[in-house]
């Protein structure tokens, strides 16, 4: 029935896409209500302290504030997604320079800036760890006194003093496996701490009703987080919380977790007004959150055949002071740490570490980058040995559907074998490139898989009076195109053209529950949830539609434009519109028509097929993606810059929703890539951040972008999803850096084991290689 | 803090002298940044955008250019008059950061803060130009190489402010060059070259270089372009050169590179400024 899925496979202009050109889009820190006050932080000059006292009173007598907030003003518990070790405001210590102490509501945001700054806290300074070494030195000043105590939901070290996880996995003989190796290469890599630069820094305005309801809009990948995060760390009953998200500008994971909303509930709170708190991107910077940093030490193994036999990961991640997606981010890593590869024997083995520095947690990703850095690095290393084309080596240990992943969930589906082809074909792999002088140019390449379910997602169809329907998922759109491709799914199921569908706000209020926007899930996990619910929708039409024109509901058809008919009879008299069913339902017989739809991933780990210890249960996880990417690169000697010329990207999307907003997605994640891999690090002496701005820390822009991105999407349909459709979000991302860095080795011979690949270690790295 | 918008750069001056605690506001690429970033909290802002007289290009009748304080950096990488040796000055200022700091972003603004980091410095003093000031009590001109004095220090006394630049005739046959090397386009340089260029019977009749960023003020040694006056240009001239004004730099280590990478960045830069220059010559 090709017209009514009609929806799906085309690329209409995003739903917001014209209110977001014309400057219109409503964000968090654009709203305004009557009588609102606006938030300020203060936030800890140490990396460690003890909080000695408060005193408010200079703060309060400033004209113009209405509120000042502490640790004491906190009503709820600890918050964490895995261990609560953390509260909305530092509370008895500091942690890391940056972490929000104090917040201040005044009647302006100069005002609140200022007497943030008038709260006086008095600390008593302890030792700090800045690296993972120092904090898991013998004798290390311990973060988390009380660690042991802490409600967790995985498994932690036990009087691993800074030690917050370590999980490792062992499949087949593990380390054994190395003796079916004829070569065996090994390396230690290194990977630099990024930060999300979303363009709109972290924004929320919260406002109590007379009821004590309080409502908050913030720029958030997940209301229900929110609501849990208020609920948990302020003690309010959910009843009492509404959260909305208002547009996004961006999240890439930063925006995963609560950020400020639960100190702008306690201002709202105390001030007895509204209040909006808008961070500065140097607040932004240094109290929020980053990509993991870490050491991987990575041996593989293969048969002078190519075949691989065995790898072994030993990872370290800096966690930062507070857990908040380590745990979980940590155990994905791991289960990325194998590679996209039929490898028979692995034993993996990673650590995150509490250290006195910014929270490092979800980002675009989610512990793969790191993993797959190093890992495809190392399999070009082992191409160069065996004298075998790197992308023939990868075809030829490719995970197939049919195969198992590192603990054991099977691949419902697999297009790597064709990804790695079509990157092949597509950026001419075999052609010699020239350079300009001074210049070297190469190719290289990187595979990729990524997860696209996660946790579960509800939706909501309902069909409204003129035979339109409203779709309510709770999903928040952060500027990747959800509200439309979910749009387009419901849709699709129902023969709508999507002008026909409105997606609702997120809003705890009226939405099911959906865990966020995270994990690549959105299309796969809740476009199931919506076309379940659009199903059930459609039965029930047909069960009007056949009262209606008095016949079996088998015998019934949809119709475009929101019409059902009996087939084979074209004519008008034998079908009837939605809107009449509608009217049908609301006004005769049956009720308003709504559908429901739920989905709960769940795909158990197999301990008989991986031996695990100390990771999370991701059997809550799954479906993979796959791809392939080749990138050219021209090093400049002179300077060891390195610039992409070119890159070709192929996804395997199952089956495209919104092919225009697919390929948008993969231009992105590749340059975000591209910077993790090239020119984006933050940087600390001691605990303290050295480059918290755009000035200092910088990012690809458009003049570095490569002229071409080639977005290859490939269709394998999967056969676990109603729609064949899979999430691409992320991987892009993934499968760039190590891309990257096997061009720079083609382009002049070096190995180089650590991102960002900066001029200057590029540059040393040539001299020193003569 | 008071707001002044005056029409004459005498009632400017004025203004200034009334409060010392006043600053001058140009474009305020920087200045506001800076005053957000609580770097620095004026009395009063005396705005010089209504003042006629700063805002003028003129061509003197030797083939030298008065450009006036408040031209914008946009303005002045379009001004196709600036040809030559003086291009140097004109690709400097279309390398400032992006379009929409070039557009608000002026040349004296830029000037008077004397950032070694930036782009216009370097080039000002490598194309001989001099910095035209203005104070309550008289006029002053200052050469380019004499004005930048220090980090984010200069010759200006309190009260003063750049009012025009002033670009000297380049030798016949001169060609600028701006070589900047930057982690990112539109970032501030790692370090940068600039070079004025003259070549007669393919030997170097004229030569001007300065670094940036490769010290407190831009870097220039007669030493070093006495060496390759009189020469081919050849490898040993430009190395030999190159490290007279290595020796003479003094970088620092930041996020944009070390001082050690900085130095190396040295030779190899100036070789391709030189030969980009050679090339138009």
């Amino acid at each position: 029935m090709s017209d009514i899925e009609s929806a799906i496979g085309k690329s209409p202009p995003r739903l917001e896409a014209a209110e977001k050109a014309a400057g219109q889009a409503l964000f968090s820190g654009d709203m305004v209500l009557p009588g609102m006050l606006h938030g300020a932080l203060l936030t800890s000059p140490y990396a460690h302290a003890r909080i000695l006292s408060y005193d408010a009173s200079a703060a309060l007598a400033h004209p113009g504030v209405k509120a000042v907030v502490t640790a004491e003003d906190i009503t709820g518990g600890a918050i964490g997604p895995l261990v609560r070790d953390e509260y909305a405001l530092a509370r008895g210590k500091t942690r890391y320079i940056g972490e929000p102490v104090a917040a201040v509501a005044a009647e302006s945001e100069a005002i609140a800036r200022l007497a943030a700054r008038l709260v006086e806290v008095e600390y008593e300074e302890l030792p700090a760890v800045a690296t993972i070494a120092e904090a898991m030195a013998e004798g290390a000043p311990l973060l988390h006194e009380d660690f042991a105590d802490y409600f967790k939901i995985y498994p932690a070290p036990e009087n691993g003093g800074n030690l917050m996880t370590r999980g490792e996995a062992v499949m087949g003989r593990g380390t054994d496996g190395f003796d079916e190796a004829d070569i065996v290469v090994e390396g230690v890599y290194e990977v630099g701490a990024q930060y999300h630069a979303y363009m709109e820094p972290v924004s929320v305005l919260a406002a109590f009703a007379p009821d004590g309801r309080v409502t908050v809009w913030s720029s958030t990948q997940s209301i229900f987080r929110v609501q849990a995060n208020l609920h948990e760390g302020l003690g309010i009953p959910m009843t009492k919380i509404r959260c909305v998200a208002a547009r996004v500008g961006g999240g890439f994971g930063g925006k995963a977790e609560v950020s400020g909303e639960l100190v702008a509930v306690m201002l709202a709170r105390k001030a007895a007004a509204p209040v909006r708190l808008v961070l500065s991107r140097d607040e932004d910077m240094t109290s929020m959150r980053a990509r993991h940093p870490g050491t991987l030490r990575v041996k593989t193994g293969a048969k002078a055949d190519g075949t691989l036999v065995a790898r072994e990961v030993e990872l370290w991640f800096d966690a930062g002071a507070y857990a908040d997606d380590s745990p979980a981010v940590l155990s994905v890593s791991l289960q990325y740490a194998r590679g996209p590869y039929n490898i028979p024997h692995v034993h993996v083995l990673g650590h995150a570490v509490y250290t006195n520095k910014l929270r490092f947690g979800a980002f675009r990703g989610f512990g793969n980058p790191q993993a797959s850095f190093a890992g495809e690095s190392q399999i070009d290393e082992l191409a160069e040995k065996l004298g075998i084309d790197p992308i023939e080596l990868r075809i030829k240990n490719a995970i197939k559907a049919g195969d198992r992943w590192l603990g054991g969930q099977t691949i419902t589906s697999s297009a790597l074998g064709d990804a790695l082809r079509a990157v092949r074909a597509a950026s001419d792999w075999t052609r010699p490139r020239a350079a300009p002088a001074g210049c070297k140019r190469g190719l290289g390449v990187s595979a990729v898989a990524h997860t696209c379910a996660f946790l579960s997602a509800g939706a909501i169809v309902r069909l409204q009076g003129d035979g339109t329907v409203i779709v309510n998922t709770g999903a928040v759109d952060i500027g990747q195109g959800s509200d439309t491709a979910l749009s387009q799914m419901c849709a699709a199921a129902l023969g709508l053209d999507i002008e026909q569908v409105s997606f609702a706000t997120p809003d705890t209020d009226s939405a099911p529950y959906n865990y966020g926007t995270v994990a690549s899930r959105v299309t796969y996990t809740v476009g199931h949830a919506v076309h379940e619910a659009a199903m059930a929708v459609r039965a029930q039409l047909f069960d009007h539609a056949a009262a209606m024109l008095e016949c079996a509901p088998e015998r019934l058809e949809l119709r475009p434009g929101g019409r059902v008919g009996v087939s084979g009879e074209p004519a008008r008299n034998a079908e009837v519109s939605f809107a009449d069913i509608a009217g049908r339902s609301l006004y005769a017989v049956g009720g308003p028509i709504t559908g429901s739809g739920s989905f709960m991933t769940s795909d158990p780990l197999d301990p008989e097929h991986t031996k695990t210890s100390g990771l999370l249960d991701l059997g809550v996880l799954s479906v993979r993606s796959f791809g392939a990417q080749a990138v050219e690169v021209e090093v400049d000697e002179a300077t060891g810059a390195v610039r992409v010329v070119e890159a070709w990207c192929a996804h395997d999307a199952g089956r495209a929703v919104n092919p225009g907003a697919i390929e948008s997605q993969i231009h992105g994640a590749f340059t975000q890539g591209m910077g993790y891999a090239l020119t984006e690090e933050l940087l600390w002496e001691d605990c303290r951040l050295v480059n918290p701005s755009f000035m200092d820390y910088k990012f690809p822009g458009a003049m570095e972008a490569p002229e071409r991105i080639n977005a290859i999407v490939l269709e394998t349909p999967e056969v676990s999803h109603p729609l064949g459709v899979k999430g691409v979000a992320e991987q892009p991302l993934v499968a760039a850096a190590p891309a990257i860095n096997n061009a720079v080795s083609a382009a002049t011979g070096l190995r180089l084991k650590r991102i960002p690949l900066t001029p200057e270690r590029v540059l040393n790295a040539l001299l020193a290689k003569g | 803090m008071d707001f002044y918008q005056p029409t004459s750069l005498d009632a400017a001056l004025a203004l200034l002298a009334a409060d010392p605690e006043a600053l001058p506001l140009a474009g305020g690429a920087t200045l506001v940044a800076m005053m957000n970033a609580d770097l620095v909290e004026p009395s009063a802002l005396v705005s010089l955008r209504d003042v006629a007289e700063l805002q003028t290009i003129e061509a003197a009748a030797d083939g030298g250019f008065r450009i006036g304080a408040m031209i914008s950096h946009a303005a002045l990488a379009d001004e196709a008059r600036l040809g030559g040796g003086n291009e140097v000055v004109r690709q400097a200022a279309a390398r400032i950061a992006h379009p929409q700091v070039r557009n608000i972003g002026t040349l004296g603004g830029a000037v008077a803060h004397g950032d070694p980091s930036s782009d216009l410095p370097a080039a000002l003093v490598a194309a001989d130009a001099a910095i035209e000031i203005a104070g309550p009590a008289a006029r002053r001109v200052v050469a380019a190489e004499n004005f930048f004095e220090d980090y984010l220090t200069t010759a200006l006394k309190p009260g003063e402010m750049v009012s025009a630049i002033t670009l000297p005739v380049q030798p016949e046959g001169a060609v600028g060059h701006y070589e900047k090397f930057a982690r990112v386009h539109g970032g501030y340089a790692t370090l940068s070259v600039a070079v004025v260029l003259a070549m007669a019977g393919g030997e170097c009749s004229h030569v001007r270089v300065a670094l940036g960023a490769a010290g407190a003020t831009p870097v220039r040694v007669d030493a070093a372009e006495a060496r390759l006056l009189g020469s081919v240009l050849d490898a040993d001239a430009v190395r030999d050169a190159a490290a007279i004004l290595a020796e003479a730099s003094d970088p620092i280590d930041d996020v944009r590179g070390s001082a050690e990478y900085r130095l190396m960045l040295v030779p190899r830069l100036l070789g391709r400024a030189l030969a980009a220059a050679e090339g138009g010559a």
